[in-house]
């Protein structure tokens, strides 16, 4: 990705606005891996101007009535439609307190504008490493529900993504929604820095139940590798309990641990440093709850 | 091409655009709105922000096409008849303005701001802009343009309480 070269007009293309579901998977049957789906646009366009996407067909989903939906239904969770923006999403309460690592990751995506065109499922689908809300819905143990001309199918979140730009989906099959299953009883949080740039040069995500031994843990990083990556050994460290102990234990072994990458935003070295810097930040917030 | 009905300031204004145009080159190319204005091209900077059905984004990452049948409104559309709107007089005195560039965005932007929350505390104006840049670095003024204006309102809602 350069992500700064001058463009500044789209390759040509035929836009598409189909009124409901059926329509938009007629018309990606029909044009297979010549199409591409715009939600809020925010990262279509972006990847149009860079010519890393040359769609001959653009299809606005942004509209679709069926895609709109955030429907939570009980011992099942929450499943939000692809066409949902992040600012209703916010606004919308839906996350507060039970999905608390979500609401905190999408807050501050970006700014205001972005948050009302762009979508969650967009976010997902883009698969840019420094995106936030993926690690936080990998924590979660979200899915996401494709829908194509072979059916439909459920795939997790963590194996959806599976490397830069490059996620677990067919040229005629779209994601129509994200579920997140209950988190009832967890409590859960999300940090990041950014150095004042608007991209993440680490975060970390961290659901863990309130109470007991052996908790349900789970610990994402973004930012830092090709994609949000687990540590199991993190979650280890918390999962009898958060104490400044545990903390400081985590903290470590995620410096240590968490396999970091080179790039043109920072370094491994740097990175691995700032691992250290978000557990620590997040862990505490969690525990001064 | 395919012709697009957009309703500009309170103007219908037909044009026949190809389907890869962006909402920016329209505004600007084909109506000569020049209030909007190109900078990044990446949605960064936010000097294209404009008002599309009420909210406000940022046009170079929107099509023309997706404005077919709605509402655009930008900095010339605040001002009523043909008086300044009390935020872009607070501009003028306060030297909100280096170069000037970005002045049209801030302005709508902060327009909006104080029309949704009329006594923003710094953090919620922090925010509320967080996707506008001011190349010159003229913050601190924008910041007491909006503070004069929020103060105004406050005096003039105090002012007009009911008598008990």
């Amino acid at each position: 990705m350069s992500f700064g070269s001058p463009y500044t007009t789209l390759p040509d293309f035929e836009y598409h606005k189909p009124a409901n579901l059926d329509e938009v998977l007629g018309l990606l049957k029909e044009y297979g891996d010549e199409a591409k789906l715009m939600g809020g646009g925010v990262g279509l366009i972006a990847f149009m101007k860079e010519r890393l996407m040359s769609p001959a067909h653009v299809i606005d989903v942004k509209e679709v009535k069926e895609l709109k939906q955030v429907t939570r239904s009980s011992g099942k969770g929450l499943r939000i439609g692809a066409a949902v923006t992040l600012s209703e999403l916010l606004e919308g309460g839906a996350l507060k307190e039970e999905y608390a690592v979500l609401q905190e990751a999408i807050a501050r995506v970006a700014d205001p504008m972005i948050r009302r065109r762009a979508t969650l499922v967009g976010n997902l689908c883009e698969a840019i490493p420094w995106v936030d809300s993926p690690p936080a819905l990998m924590a979660l143990d979200a899915a996401v529900d494709i829908a194509g001309p072979g059916g439909e199918r459920k795939v997790p979140v963590e194996s959806f993504i599976r490397g830069p730009v490059d996620i677990d989906l067919g040229p005629s099959e779209m994601v129509t929604a994200v579920e997140i299953p209950q988190a009832k009883g967890t409590d859960s949080a999300f940090e990041k820095f950014t150095g004042g740039s608007e991209f993440s040069l680490a975060s970390v995500a961290v659901v863990l139940s309130k109470e007991g031994k052996n908790r349900r843990a789970k610990v994402v990083y973004g930012a830092v590798n090709s994609t949000p990556i687990r540590s199991e050994e993190v979650e280890a460290a918390i999962r009898d309990g958060l104490t400044p102990g545990s903390a400081r234990k985590a903290a470590e072994i995620a410096t240590e641990k968490v396999e970091c990458v080179d790039d043109v935003l920072a370094t491994a070295a740097y990175r691995k440093h700032l691992l250290r810097v978000v557990t620590t930040k997040v862990l505490r917030r969690m525990m001064s709850r | 091409m395919r012709e697009i009905a957009v309703k500009v300031n309170g103007t219908e204004r037909r044009r026949s655009i190809k389907d890869n145009e962006l909402l920016l080159d329209f505004l600007r190319e084909r109506l000569e709105v020049r209030s909007v204005k190109a900078a990044c091209w990446r949605g960064e900077c936010g000097l294209c922000t404009l008002l599309l059905n009420g909210h406000l984004v940022k046009s170079c990452l929107v099509l023309a096409v997706e404005a077919d049948g709605g509402e655009v409104k930008t900095v010339e559309g605040i001002t009523e008849d043909g008086e300044l709107a009390p935020v872009q007089k607070a501009f003028v005195s306060h030297g909100a303005a280096q170069c000037g560039f970005c002045t049209p965005a801030w302005v709508l932007a902060t327009h909006e701001l104080l029309k949704a929350n009329p006594h923003p505390s710094d953090a919620e104006l922090v925010e509320a802009t967080s996707g506008l840049v001011c190349r010159c670095g003229t913050y601190n003024q924008i910041r007491e343009a909006v503070a004069e204006v929020a103060e105004a309102k406050q005096r003039h809602s105090k002012e007009t309480l009911p008598r008990v």
